[in-house]
This record gives C-alpha cells, structure tokens and sequence, in this order.
C-alpha cells in the first residue's frame, strides 16, 4: 500500500517538474521573440494613382520581410479596410497599397490613414494613423442641419416642441395643483 | 393575523365588518395564493437573469422580430390600465350610480397594470442599465419618448386617482382597525394625511377629484394612441394605417371591461361581497361589455377590409398569413371567440349572469392578449425591404421558454400588486353614499348611463 503511494506521489512531482518546465520555457520563448516592429510610412502620387508605402523595420534597423501589415481609413463608425486582402513586406521591408481615389473625407479632404500589424507570431500589435488630404472634400449639406423629424435633438421642430411641451406643462401643472390641494388638505385641523 | 383578531376587532357597520374583515385575518387560501404567484415569479426571475447574463440572444427575437411576446404584453397591460378611465371618468362624469363600487377595483387594477407595461419594456431592453440614456439622449421627434413621457404621466395620475378614492376610507382604516400589525396602523396614519371628513376637506377633495376626472380622460386616449403611433409611424404592413389609435382605444377599453368582470366574479367570490357586487352589476357591465366590443369590431373591419380588398404586395402577404396562413387559427379565435361569439351570447340574459360573463370575459381577455400578439409579431416578419441571404431563424418567431416564463411572471406580478392592494385598502367604499343603490336602478337603465 505504502509502495503505491509513493509511487502516486513521485509521478505527481514528475507531472508538476514537466508542466513547469513547459510554463517556464513558453514565458522565456515569448520574452525573447515578441518585439517592437519600427513602421514609417511614406505616399506616393503619380498619374492620379495615389499610394501608401510602408517600411517596416526591427529594432536593429533591419528590414522585415513577410509581415502582413493592414491598412485603412477611418470612417464614422469603424475603420474600412483598403488594400489587398495580404499586404506582406518584401525583402526590403516595404508594402505598397492603392488609395482608393474616391473616398470623401472632412470638408478640407484630410483622411485617417491608419496601419496595424496585428497578431503577427514575432512582432507586438502596433497601430499608426496619419492624416492625408487625400479625401473628397464633402461640404455638410445645409438641409441636414435644418429643423425636421428626422434631425438630431438639438434640431427639432420648433412647432413640434412647443406642442409638446405645451401638453406636458399643461398636465402636470394639474398633478402638482392637485398635490399641493392634498397636502394643505392635511394642513386642515378640526 | 388569526382570525381571533376578527372576533376582537369591533365594527360599527355590517358594511364596515363585510368589507374590512378579509383584510385583518390572512387565511390559508390567501397565503397559497400568493405562494403559486411567487412560483412563476421566481422563475421568469431565472428566465430574466439568463436573459441578462447571455443578452437577447436567449430570447427569439432576431433581426425581423425585433419586438416579440415582450412588446406585445406591453401593449396588453397599457390597453387594460386604461379601465381606470372608463370607470373613474367616463362612467363617474356621467353620473352612473351603479358604477361607483367597482369604480375602487377599476383604479388598483389600472395602477397594477401601468406598473407592469413599464417595468415589461424595460425587460425587453437588452440593455436595461442604459435606460436612463432615453432621458439624457431625449430625443422629442421619438414616438418612444412620447410613450415614455406618457407612460409616466398616466402613472401618477393613475395613483393619485386610487389615492383620492380611497382617502377617506384609509382614514376610517387608521381610525377603526384595532387588530392590525403596527407597520400597518403607520401605513394607515401617514396615508390618511390627516383626513377627518371635516367640511373644508370635503370640499377640496371633490374639487380635486373632478378636476383629476376630467384630465384623465384625454391621457388616457393619449397612452394608448401614443402606443399604437409606436406602429403607426414604423413602416410595416398592417401597421401603416390612420386607424390605428381609436383601433387600439376601443380596444383597450373592451379587454378592460372584461378584467373587471373576471375580477368582480373573483372578489365577490373570495372575499364575500355579494351584497355589493350584484348580479344586477354583471348584467350592467355585460351590456357594457357587448357596446364596447361593437365600437371594436367596427374598427376590426375597417383595419382589414381595406387592405384585404385591395391584396397589395407585402400588405397582402400580411393579411393572407392572417386569414389563411400560419396564424390563421390564432387570427380566427381572437376574432370569433373573443370578440364576435361573446358579442352574440352577451345579448342574451342568461349570458350575463356572474358565472357565464366570467367564463365569456376570460375568452375576450385571451382574445385580447392573441390580438396584442397578432399586431406586433405577422407584421415584424414582413419587412418591406426584401429578405435575401439571411440566417434561417431570423425567418421564425417562437418564443424561448425565457420570454414565456418572464411573460408569466409579469401576470404574476399584476395580480400580486392587485392582490396587495386589495389586501391593504377596502375594495369597496366604506361610507354609505359611496353605495351602489342598486334599488334605485332600474335594471335597464343602460342607456341613461352611458
């Protein structure tokens, strides 16, 4: 009995030596590999054919061939995705991406450029965003800011507020005077 | 309390100890009662924390069904809270003697049932922390909002109408009631806000009770024509229609009609008030209940006449799953079973005794809640935007067990809240010329009364 004991308690040391060893050994390969990735961006206009050229770099100042890099441009709500579906450095560290030439942008044309390395097994995430007037201009449409149903809060109808609002006052000017008739009610002694 | 406290607990009229009794002994009946409501409402408790824990996806509402049992139920609690109305304005403005003991029953079941449609649409919001986002966001162009502001607003009229009612008699509570717990005698104190029937007193609370009468009214139109402009203004087949508001009106106050005769057939019974809710009294509402169910069947066939007639794309696809499809069953039971058959048998005498009308009403208030359920499901499943590449569930709507229990658990919470009231206020009023005269009506007299 004492022999199998022993032996359930050996097998278990072994079993945490092992498992500890692989905790151990995956903490220090991590520490060693994952590191900052150095992006510069660079654009290009030729011929109407606007393109983005990132370089990316390691610490030592060496090009980094095969890293997928993701670009985009900020939109309202998310970031749209430009580029081909893969956009790997070359031996030489760079990616180039076509702008799209007709995306709008603020009412001076700046876009937000953003590039990310993302999940790469070598390097850190990394995000670097840029402006560009490479945009569209788009002037806001005087009509959107108008008083109508489908505005924004701050812009809606006067006519309808002031119905609104009016009903409201209306009805509970009559809750409170009847609350206040109840509390000089209980004001009434005999 | 035991029910020697009853013995102990002097009275100073039969009427006092008829309506009084019941609320200073707790019998078994009552604790079981209450028990079996907490059973469903521990449950659809559950069935809420799943909801909050995995969010809507634990419910069947999908990109077309956004609105399901939820919003439905929603629609039925706001159509019976307009009861309030009918009785404590539209039947007391009127001068209708008969009306006054269930004007009492009319209010609690109105407060209970506001109560319930606000907390059901803040249970359909996946995010119920953010609620508070629909005040600081308020956007006064939002139907919702105006449901929102009206909601609370019939809300503490609402209360306030039941509070004026039952002022005096939470007076003679404070006043007579000997055997009763200590938090209760404060209860009783601090709501009778001093009430000692002096003239001056008098006088105000009837001013203010008129001038309550008259505001509820057009609230009351407003709750309910708010909600169904919450359809009306949403681009769907079946909704798309200048009917929609005195449709659901007329509505409401058909399925309120029929809760205050399950609950006089159920108050009478448990509670032994026969001599005040008479059968004279089920005679009444059943003619009642058969004029407010003509004004809806008259609004039934104009919301569907027109569109049936004309079978137009989606509109007809709409009204073809009604009549033929696969609602068509539910479609006809509500239409026959809790509208036009109760209409045809209300008509005759023996129809309108206590146990038929009850029987009858529990059909219309069936019928009422399938109605709900037909307004806002048939039309959620048919967007006018085509349906292309979707996930297979997003065609389909039946309700998760989730939605069901938490569903159940809302009844049971209007009928614990009402059960509670009844428990602490008389139901019906204490003092002698709030009585019913039920012998100085003639028994046809209906048309003088309304």
């Amino acid at each position: 009995m004492k022999t199998k004991k022993n032996l359930h308690l050996s097998l278990l040391q072994v079993l945490f030596l092992i498992g500890w060893g692989f905790i151990n050994n995956s903490m220090i390969y991590g520490q060693e590999t994952m590191e900052e990735a150095i992006i510069s961006i660079s654009f290009n206009e030729e011929n109407n054919l606007k393109t983005i050229i990132a370089t990316v770099k390691d610490q030592e100042g060496q090009p980094i061939e095969e890293l997928d890099l993701f670009f985009y441009v900020e939109r309202t709500f998310s970031l749209l995705p430009i580029g081909d579906v893969f956009n790997t450095t070359d031996e030489n560290g760079m990616v180039e991406v076509e702008f799209p030439s007709d995306l709008p942008g603020d009412s001076e044309g700046n876009v937000a450029i953003v590039v990310k390395i993302l999940e790469s097994d070598l390097y850190n995430d990394q995000t670097l965003e840029m402006t560009k007037k490479w945009g569209i201009p788009v002037q806001l449409d005087e009509s959107q800011e108008k008083r109508s149903l489908w505005a924004a809060a701050a812009n809606a109808p006067i006519s309808l507020i002031v119905v609104v609002s009016s009903m409201i006052i209306a009805v509970w000017y009559i809750i409170i005077y009847i609350i206040y008739n109840l509390f000089t009610i209980s004001k009434i002694k005999i | 309390m035991k029910k020697s406290s009853i013995v102990k607990q002097k009275f100073k009229t039969q009427r006092e100890k008829d309506v009084l009794s019941h609320m200073i002994s707790t019998s078994l009946k009552y604790k079981l009662w209450i028990a079996f409501l907490f059973l469903f409402i521990v449950f659809g408790m559950y069935g809420y924390y799943r909801q909050l824990r995995y969010g809507l996806i634990v419910t069947a509402m999908r990109d077309f069904t956004s609105w399901g049992i939820y919003i439905s139920n929603f629609v039925f609690f706001v159509a019976i809270s307009l009861v309030g109305s009918l009785f404590s304005s539209i039947l007391k403005l009127n001068d209708n003697i008969w009306s006054k003991p269930l004007i009492r029953v009319s209010e609690i079941i109105a407060v209970s049932a506001i109560i319930c449609a606000a907390v059901i649409i803040i249970v359909d919001m996946g995010r119920p922390d953010r609620f508070f986002y629909v005040i600081t966001h308020l956007r006064i162009q939002s139907p919702i909002i105006w449901d929102v502001i009206i909601i609370s607003t019939y809300l503490v009229i609402s209360i306030l109408l039941l509070f004026i009612s039952i002022l005096p008699d939470i007076a003679i509570c404070r006043d007579r009631l000997t055997e009763i717990p200590k938090w209760k005698k404060r209860l009783y104190k601090i709501m009778a806000i001093n009430w000692s029937n002096h003239p001056k007193q008098l006088a105000k609370l009837q001013k203010v009770t008129k001038v309550l009468a008259i505001t509820i009214l057009p609230v009351a139109f407003a709750i309910h024509t708010v909600t169904s402009w919450l359809f009306a203004t949403t681009w769907r087949p079946g909704w798309d229609s200048t009917n929609l508001g005195p449709y659901f009106v007329s509505g409401a106050f058909m399925a309120g009609a029929a809760v205050i005769i399950i609950s006089m057939y159920l108050i009478r019974k448990h509670l032994n008030l026969k001599p005040y809710i008479t059968e004279s009294h089920f005679d009444k509402m059943g003619k009642l209940l058969v004029l407010l169910s003509l004004v809806y069947l008259y609004f039934n066939i104009n919301e569907y006449l027109g569109p049936a007639f004309k079978m137009v794309g989606v509109e007809g696809e709409h009204i073809t799953e009604l009549f033929v499809g696969n609602y068509a069953p539910m479609y006809w039971f509500v239409q026959l079973g809790g509208l036009i058959f109760p209409v045809i048998l209300l008509m005759f005498r023996w129809f309108r005794k206590p146990i038929p009308i009850f029987i009858i009403s529990v059909f219309v208030i069936l019928g009422a809640w399938f109605k709900r359920y037909l307004i806002v499901i048939p039309s959620m499943q048919h967007p006018y935007l085509p349906i292309q590449g979707v996930d297979e569930s997003y065609l389909h709507y039946n309700p998760t067990w989730e939605e069901w229990s938490i569903t159940f658990a809302s009844f049971a919470w209007l009928l614990l809240i009402i059960t509670v009231l009844i428990k602490l206020f008389p139901v019906i009023p204490l003092q002698e010329d709030e009585l019913d005269l039920e012998n100085s009506v003639e028994p046809n007299s209906l048309k003088n009364e309304n």
